[in-house]
């Protein structure tokens, strides 16, 4: 497969292309804060030094509403309406690895025991055009989960920066061929992958090693680091709606008047206290240090348990916007810590 | 800031605290909550303009079975959090110890520089820069350069609009909610133990993402702070999606002033607004 | 074609002690009144929190009328004191976040005044039909409701 080069006005005029054939296309917004369908090509942004977004792409494959379907109720029955199919093709300009990275490792568990078609459906509709990333802050940490500023995991195609205006764009996925191909006036000059200079993208250093702290995850359910990490928490869902590989969902019925109405999926978090409140009344976890290690032990553990991924792709969005400045990254660090003295004093 | 960690390892020693809410830098020097549980602990304590947490929500959030008092770091705008939660019988006065500190002003923007143009807005009216209620007083007052007032000509034009515009311009900005309560859970003063929003049978308020639902959770919030909140905007500050709620609890601090000649948090033995009636309100709208 | 004629939908909240009993007394005195308001029954106005009224609007109400007892006539005492102090803030965040505060009514009927009753909910009425429809809420239930094929 191929690596093409492609301009800015090959940018403009592609997006022009697809607006007009009917594709929703997604680039970050002008203030760089959210994941935006636009409408002009002059809200196309496509800059790797944007800082992550606020809150992640997710939305665009797992919205945070969604109807599963809609009932009708007539005398004593109920009739069951199928959710509009909302098949749009995509195409998400401008995502960085720690943002594309993020939908194979959450579709494992939408296709584990059963299989999620509302994601499956607008994944299959997508084309995530990544793009190396030449951001970098103390709340970064790609490195440190096995990726890059330039992975291509995630990416049907995959955008680094030759200059000011001109992309080399590798053809990652059979999708991106197809894409490819379906554009090919846009697609004309080739580059040699193996000529393109990657030196001025800074790589940072790993700021621990996700196996160590596994293992100490592993080990170490009733540490007394809980319940320092839970006294900072407040229990808002701040991090858990920002983050790209946060997947939990509450499912609820919604009536529109007393005859009709939906059933919705909705974003979920760990950190709010009814999240696992009993109808007894009983809460396993009724309090934030609980609650605060199952969102560690869940994206460092548990999935890598089931799965063999690391449930976080450190994009730091859930530091940058924590009230309370909880940073995960410095925590991972502290637990590596931990876990190197209680090895050396093993 | 020598003068707050004395103090505060004085609490400590003389065993006057069960611990000390306060602000610590991390190891990146960002300045964030911490609770200090010992003399030691209490080295780490500072106090700049980084220091925008409102520390009073840990006094609802933290409370646990205690031999001894909470000891508190507060600047103007939280103590007034703090008298609020008296003045709602959440807390009583001898339960906290509070240590007041001088207020230079605090950033809007956390990740970026101090300046004149990176002060919060709310810093532009503040009238406590010397805290109104203390144990004890730290710091120094310095001329500040105060900020501009953005949201004024916000607010100015949104009175200036008819209905449907108003209507279009809080439509536009409660599409972007995603309800993940981050206002709810760093405000001191939303402190039910069952918010309104979370019970489910009857279901007052969708608990779904959608622009209907969003619209009646922020609505209902500041409604429920109506009269009781004290314009510590960390709900805007901690809002992912930028919406600009200080406005809407500023719209209600108003009719608090205008109607009532009423502020919440300044009068401890006051007593609270919408708690109480007076024979004489005003029925003009009754008919 | 003759366009159908503009019916007003009204929710009216009425405290049990008073204004259902004045309610209860327009009917058993066959006085004549429009009938487009739905009662809801609440044992006193200070049960009433504003979520009710904006859940009225939601589903589909084009006015809103909240009725209770008179000061100092309150079954419970201060309930009724308790209802109108929100009420001077809610009317004030409806209009500022841009529903129309116009077209949420209060007023005390005591339980002896059944003609005050229907005077007041043909007033509501005959009122909220000249505003014309509340369609501010019409828009936003689309996203929750069946999509027309």
């Amino acid at each position: 497969m191929n690596t093409y080069v492609l301009s800015k006005d090959h940018l403009n005029k592609l997006a022009q292309e697809l607006l007009t054939s009917g594709y929703k296309v997604i680039s970050p917004s002008k203030d760089g804060r959210r994941f935006v369908s636009i409408s002009s090509i002059d809200d196309l942004v496509i800059s790797p030094n944007l800082k992550p977004s606020a809150v992640s792409m997710k939305e665009f494959f797992f919205p945070k509403t969604e109807t599963l379907f809609y009932y009708k109720r007539s005398k004593d029955e109920y009739d069951l309406i199928d959710a509009a199919e909302e098949n749009h093709p995509q195409i998400i300009f401008g995502a960085k690895p720690c943002d594309a990275s993020a939908i194979p490792i959450v579709s494992k568990v939408f296709n584990w025991d059963y299989k999620d078609e509302f994601f499956n459906k607008k994944v299959e509709n997508t084309i995530i055009v990544g793009l190396a990333c030449k951001f970098a802050d103390e709340n970064c940490f790609c490195t440190s989960v096995g990726l890059s500023p330039i992975s291509e995991k995630g990416s049907d195609l995959f955008m680094i920066p030759l200059s000011d205006n001109n992309f080399a764009c590798k053809v990652i996925t059979e999708k991106g061929e197809e894409f490819v191909s379906n554009h090919s006036s846009i697609f004309t000059e080739t580059i040699d992958e193996k000529s393109i200079n990657t030196n001025d993208i800074k790589i940072p250093e790993k700021r621990f090693d996700s196996k160590e702290v596994k293992a100490w995850l592993d080990k170490n359910f009733n540490h007394h680091l809980w319940d320092e990490l839970g006294e900072n928490c407040l229990g808002c869902a701040q991090c858990a709606f920002a983050c790209p590989t946060c997947h939990c969902f509450d499912i609820v019925d919604e009536e529109c008047n007393h005859t009709c109405g939906r059933r919705a999926k909705n974003w979920d978090a760990c950190q709010f206290e009814i999240f696992t409140k009993h109808a007894s009344g009983h809460n396993p976890r009724n309090e934030q240090d609980k609650r605060y290690r199952q969102r560690i032990s869940h994206k460092f553990k548990y999935y890598t348990d089931k799965f063999d991924e690391i449930l976080c792709t450190g994009c730091g969005r859930c530091t940058r916007g924590c009230p309370v400045l909880t940073d995960i990254g410095i925590i991972l660090e502290d637990i590596n810590q931990l876990a190197k003295e209680s090895i050396s004093n093993n | 800031m020598k003068q707050l960690i004395d103090i505060s390892k004085e609490l400590f020693e003389s065993k006057k605290v069960g611990y000390i809410i306060g602000y610590a830098e991390d190891k990146f020097k960002r300045v964030k909550p911490f609770v200090a549980h010992s003399s030691s602990d209490a080295e780490r304590f500072v106090f700049s303009n980084y220091s925008v947490n409102n520390l009073a929500v840990y006094l609802t959030r933290l409370l646990k079975p205690k031999e001894s008092k909470i000891g508190i770091v507060a600047k103007g705008c939280d103590i007034k959090s703090i008298i609020a939660l008296i003045q709602e019988n959440q807390i009583k006065r001898e339960d906290v110890i509070i240590i007041g500190v001088n207020c230079n002003g605090v950033v809007n923007q956390i990740d970026e520089q101090f300046s004149k143009e990176n002060t919060a807005i709310k810093c532009k009216y503040c009238q406590v820069r010397t805290p109104a209620h203390y144990d004890y007083l730290v710091g120094e007052i310095k001329d500040v350069d105060l900020p501009e007032d953005k949201n004024f000509a916000i607010m100015q034009k949104l009175e200036s609009m008819n209905a449907e515009e108003r209507w279009n311009f809080w439509e536009a900005e409660f599409e972007k909610c995603v309800k993940c309560y981050a206002c709810r859970q760093v405000c001191p003063l939303c402190y039910c133990e069952q918010c309104i929003v979370d019970k489910s049978m009857p279901r007052w308020i969708d608990s779904s993402a959608t622009v209907k639902g969003n619209f009646a959770w922020n609505m209902i919030r500041a409604f429920h702070l109506s009269g009781r909140c004290i314009g510590c905007n960390e709900c805007e500050r901690a809002c992912p999606a930028d919406i600009p709620l200080s406005l809407l609890n500023r719209k209600m601090g108003m009719v608090a002033m205008n109607e009532f000649n009423y502020r919440h948090g300044t009068d401890i033995n006051q007593p609270t607004l919408i708690g109480n009636y007076n024979v004489n309100d005003k029925e003009d709208f009754i008919m | 074609m003759e366009t159908e004629k503009f019916e007003p939908k009204i929710v009216a909240f009425v405290c049990n002690w008073c204004t259902y009993t004045g309610a209860d007394l327009a009917g058993t005195s066959r006085l004549k009144q429009q009938t487009n308001a739905r009662l809801i029954r609440v044992p006193c106005t200070g049960r009433i929190d504003p979520v009710f009224i904006i859940k009225a609007f939601e589903k589909g109400a084009d006015g809103v009328l909240v009725s209770g007892c008179h000061p100092n006539d309150c079954h419970y005492n201060t309930g009724n004191f308790h209802a109108r102090r929100r009420w001077i803030f809610f009317r004030q965040l409806l209009d500022f976040v841009g529903i129309d505060s116009s077209r949420l009514y209060f007023s005390w009927v005591s339980a002896s005044e059944g003609k005050k009753w229907v005077d007041v909910v043909d007033g509501v009425i005959n009122s909220v039909r000249e505003k014309g429809p509340f369609n501010g809420y019409k828009k936003l239930n689309k996203e929750i409701e069946i999509p027309v094929k």
